[in-house]
């Protein structure tokens, strides 16, 4: 009964009802759709720094975060691959690298590196390496001299394919060791400065230049679930002596993309309550406007008897339309828009500089997470009928005499 | 007073409640427009600041070339012709040369490869904040000539301290080995991890000595007396080194072409700005459109009776357009006021966001930021307000133009 | 000299789907200076009549001419410059605009002519006091009775004036006493600035006041009196 006399009451005035349904819709599509804007950088951002050889997990020497050093390397890795074997999800990937810092040199240039000795067909399948390669090849097995370089870092040397680089590291004697590498393949990343930081070598090749044996410096691995991380991480923790070894999750590895993340997070909440309260008045006024034009209407109700409650909830029920259809066709055009961008992506490549500044992808897809849009819908809703209340208090005092008595 | 003001502003208060609730929405767009400009222009005021201050300086003069490779062949062989230049420009405050070139440099018990800067002590404390961000040791003086500055985290990697060793080995401006011992002086700290990881800094005339460059730097760095003046100081050097022969040689960079990824990075952060303020106001325009468009539901018979006494369809557009326009701008005003006490609050006290300290510090933004009042950080937004809210009133404005009299005054 | 000439004025309005006849072809030639009352029960197409005469409303066909000028062929914009320079109305109810005072109401008219405030001022005065209401300047609608608020009515429709004064059942408001107090204004308004009125009724007492009195049945001239 209240429905159907509310349903009714806000079709009476439908100019009004869609004019404020239209804040409305406008509000809460944007809320969902920059959240999933939102989202997708930071998705982009997460999504790059794992694949830009972090993993979701890694395991290293105790030491090797602080001082990423020849000394610091699991001279053993058997008991890591034991205890993995034992506590991995089914689906989980790992592989593991030589990673220490280096210098490449050519007859013109030199520059500080990251240098990666890895296993090619394990490496493949967790990090960015294995899709990246634009020219020549990726590494073979049994590559003892051949180097896969980033684009920006070759351009840089003025180098190409088939040329020589010297790679110069401190061993585990602390001597410089030198070696000669021909690049057998260059590698185009997301940001300009991961193909000037990564240069990557079979991992045999590195651990004998570093005269390393079997060591090497850290283990990636990649879960089938992302949920599941901090769990797994922890189980393994438990599974490697600790006195030897350290494992960590991406969130510790990366904690700038972890403070992004918290203050996307902040930012999108402190958004959906700017939208809120910049719709909230459109609602209270339509609402007021509403319930002052039925004044009389309410003072023959109350003089029928009807008591202040049912006033209320009459007055809430109007509201409770209007946020309804409002939220539905908000949430139905976000939807679209972000179905609409998802297959391309936003292509923000003009400002590839400031993207690689900021750290950010440079195309973004956004995501939506169901997280969000809950929060966003109740939000409107919520406090929707909460400011609602105000009207349907003022009309539920209005007194019959002074109802029937107002022009 | 006009009447038509007269008769707009008593109808704006026939309606109280509806009109303050308007004139709040309106207030809030505003005042958080206002904070947010302030404080977004606030934090790129002190990103670019500390960026100039750290890295780059408003202007460099280089050869051409340099800032893409970094080569040590490219110098500028005369530096102090170009110092002349610099010297002739009323606006540039101080000016200092650096070199620069990538070596390895040991510790007893580590290796990295790392630029070495050389940097002339006394002039490189007027252009950066190097002098300021030492944490342990002191600065370089004027004679020093084997003492070094290093990065805390270049300290940590190298497990060196105060006082300890350091062998460098690198390449000369003429081909052959360039190599050196220094003693660390000081440890300096910038909070920009790169930075801090990535460089010492030694005594220019060492630097020249240990790489054979002849007298010759990579980069004349100047600083403006503010940012204003660099297109200026950018024309007047640019025409200053033509004048001592440079034919093409020499070019002069300013900040944002030395930290493209800079400006881009404020522009991206304006924009989506941007996009996130437009769509509030739209929201906000539509909130208070209702409003507007009461007003003319209401007084249908009113308008009947003005239209019928004579008044021109023109006219009632008009008087709805200032009704609305003094609601908009009485909802500016309070904003623009209430905007800029918060923001002029937060300019004293600062603004500390919890767990973001690290991330600020990356971009060169300390823990507690200042947003920044101006003129146009408080203007913008309010404009933005004015014309969306004035298109928005234009409909039911234009709209009283429909009624005819008759019908309208047998309306409702 | 007719101020006024209609010629076999017809019109008709939609109704829900039935059309309602509302003037049936009425032609009707009002002298200058008439005090004329449009009699006639309610639906009987006087409004309509008095509407077309001041261009509020246009007819289907027939000819309407006020103070020389066709009506039939005027747009929105020289209707309203007609209204305000030869026209004055008086309505039944919600006659003021209810922000303005009396006296800024009367003003409002002559604001929207041109003329200059102090005239404005003076003239809005002038005629305040001839309707008598010289104590009610400031008041505003909400805070007057329903005879003062006709009679500022009449004094904003006299004040710069128009050859004639439209009054749509001026009176059906207004209890008997302060009726006739009305008509006796507009009598003398009349006589004394030689503006013509027209007025629409069914009130017998009102039709007494009338010099001509014509009556109008079912949207056509049921007869036309001189007294």
């Amino acid at each position: 009964m209240h429905f159907q006399l509310a349903w009714r009451n806000i079709w009476r005035n439908p100019k009004r009802t869609v004019v404020i349904m239209t804040a409305i819709i406008i509000g809460v599509w944007s809320m969902i759709f920059l959240g999933a804007l939102m989202r997708g950088i930071s998705d982009g951002m997460v999504r790059n720094g794992i694949a830009t050889l972090t993993g979701h997990i890694q395991v290293h020497h105790k030491g090797y975060r602080n001082d990423p050093v020849v000394e610091n390397s699991m001279i053993d890795p058997e008991v890591v691959k034991t205890a993995m074997e034992r506590v991995l999800p089914a689906g989980a990937q790992w592989a593991s690298r030589v990673r220490v810092n280096a210098v490449a040199n050519n007859a013109r240039h030199t520059a500080g590196v990251t240098f990666v000795g890895i296993d090619p067909a394990r490496e493949a399948r967790i990090s960015f390496i294995g899709k990246a390669v634009t020219e020549g090849r990726y590494l073979r097995d049994d590559d003892k001299y051949g180097i896969v370089a980033g684009k920006a870092l070759v351009d840089k040397f003025e180098t190409k394919l088939g040329r020589k680089i010297i790679m110069m590291s401190q061993d585990t004697d602390r001597e410089i060791a030198s070696r000669a590498f021909r690049i057998v393949g260059i590698f185009e990343a997301e940001m300009q400065s991961t193909e000037k930081q990564f240069i990557f070598v079979t991992k045999t090749a590195a651990q004998h230049m570093l005269k390393l044996e079997n060591g090497i410096s850290e283990i990636s691995i990649i879960l089938p679930d992302q949920e599941g991380v901090k769990q797994v991480a922890d189980n393994l923790r438990a599974a490697v002596p600790s006195a030897d070894y350290e494992v960590q999750t991406w969130r510790e590895l990366l904690p700038l993309i972890t403070a992004y993340l918290a203050i996307y997070d902040g930012f999108m909440y402190i958004w959906f309550i700017v939208v809120f309260i910049a719709m909230g008045f459109g609602i209270v006024n339509t609402t007021l406007m509403a319930v002052f034009e039925r004044i009389r209407e309410f003072g023959l109700f109350k003089a029928l008897g009807m008591k202040p409650r049912w006033i209320i909830k009459e007055v809430l029920a109007e509201s409770f339309f209007i946020l309804l259809i409002g939220t539905a066709i908000g949430n139905v055009l976000s939807f679209l828009s972000v179905f609409a961008l998802s297959g391309n992506g936003i292509d923000l490549s003009a400002l590839a500089s400031g993207l690689e500044f900021a750290g950010m992808s440079r195309i973004i897809y956004p995501a939506i997470y169901s997280h969000d849009v809950i929060v966003a819908n109740l939000v409107v809703f919520i406090l929707g009928l909460l400011v609602s209340v105000y009207p349907a208090v003022k009309a539920a005092r209005f007194t019959p005499v002074e109802a029937l008595t107002h022009t | 007073m006009s009447i038509d003001i007269k008769m707009a502003w008593r109808n704006i208060w026939r309606n109280p409640r509806r009109s303050i609730l308007t004139i709040s929405a309106i207030a809030f767009a505003s005042v958080l427009l206002v904070f947010m400009l302030s404080w977004q222009f606030g934090s790129y005021d002190t990103m670019i600041n500390s960026a100039v201050k750290i890295h780059t300086g408003h202007l460099q003069v280089q050869a051409r070339g340099y800032n893409d490779k970094k080569s040590i062949r490219l110098v500028v062989s005369d530096p102090a012709a170009v110092g002349n230049v610099l010297d002739d420009t009323p606006e540039v405050a101080a000016h200092t040369c650096r070199a620069t070139a990538f070596s390895l440099v040991s510790s007893s018990e580590r290796t990295y490869g790392v630029m070495v800067v050389g940097i002339d002590p006394v002039r490189e404390a007027g252009v950066s904040t190097l002098k300021k961000m030492i944490r342990q040791g002191s600065y370089l003086s004027e004679d020093d000539t084997d003492q070094a500055l290093v990065g805390e985290l270049l300290a940590r990697n190298l497990k060196v301290g105060l006082g300890d060793e350091l062998v460098v080995l690198g390449q000369g401006r003429d081909g052959s080995v360039a190599a050196t011992v220094v003693k660390v002086k000081g440890i300096y700290r910038s909070g920009m991890d790169e930075f801090d990881r990535s460089s010492i800094n030694i005594p220019l005339k060492n630097f020249q000595d240990v790489y054979a460059m002849r007298g010759a730097v990579h980069e004349v760095v100047a600083l403006g007396k503010s940012l204003e003046y660099v297109p200026e100081i950018k024309k007047a050097v640019a025409a200053g080194i033509e004048d001592i022969g440079n034919e093409g040689h020499l070019v002069v960079l300013d900040w944002m072409e030395l930290m493209p990824g800079l400006i881009e990075a404020i522009q991206m952060d304006l924009y989506s700005g941007f996009i996130f303020y437009l769509i509030l106001i739209v929201v906000v325009a539509f909130s208070i459109l209702n409003t507007f468009l009461m007003a003319i539901f209401e007084r249908t018979r009113e308008f009947g009776v003005l239209l019928a006494i004579g008044t021109t369809p023109g006219r009632l557009s008009k008087l709805l357009l200032i009704e609305s326009t003094i609601m908009t701008i009485a909802g500016i005003v309070v904003g623009i006021i209430a905007g800029s006490l918060v923001t002029g609050y937060f300019q004293v006290h600062g603004i500390v966001i919890s767990g973001t300290s690290e991330l600020m510090r990356q971009f060169g933004l300390p823990e507690r930021m200042y947003p920044q009042l101006s003129m146009l950080s408080a203007s913008i937004g309010p404009a933005a307000v004015l014309v969306i809210t004035f298109l928005t009133a234009l409909y039911p404005a234009l709209k009283v133009r429909r009624l005819r009299p008759v019908e309208a005054m047998a309306g409702i | 000299m007719n101020i006024v000439e209609c010629a076999d004025v017809k019109k008709t309005y939609q109704q829900g789907k039935i059309v309602v006849t509302a003037l049936g072809g009425v032609s009707l030639s009002i002298e200058k200076g008439g005090f004329v009352a449009l009699a006639g029960p309610s639906g009987s197409g006087k409004t309509t009549m008095l509407n077309i005469i001041g261009g509020l409303d246009s007819a289907d066909s027939g000819r309407v001419t006020v103070n020389g000028s066709t009506l039939g062929k005027m747009n929105q914009s020289e209707l309203a410059s007609l209204r305000l320079h030869n026209i004055g109305f008086v309505f039944q109810a919600y006659n003021l605009i209810p922000v303005l005072s009396a006296l800024e109401n009367v003003e409002f008219v002559m604001l929207l002519q041109g003329v200059p405030p102090a005239e404005r001022r003076e003239r809005a005065k002038n005629i305040l006091d001839d309707v008598g209401l010289e104590d009610t300047y400031n008041r505003r609608p909400a805070e007057m009775s329903g005879g003062q608020q006709q009679r500022v009515a009449v004094a904003r429709a006299i004040v710069s004036d128009p050859a004639i004064v439209l009054a749509d059942e001026p009176t059906a408001n207004l209890d008997s006493k302060t009726g006739q107090g009305l008509l006796e204004m507009m009598k003398e308004m009349n006589e004394k600035k030689k503006v013509t009125f027209i007025f629409s009724t069914h009130d017998k007492m009102v039709m007494d006041y009338a010099r001509r009195l014509v009556l109008i049945r079912d949207g056509l001239v049921a007869g036309d009196e001189i007294r």
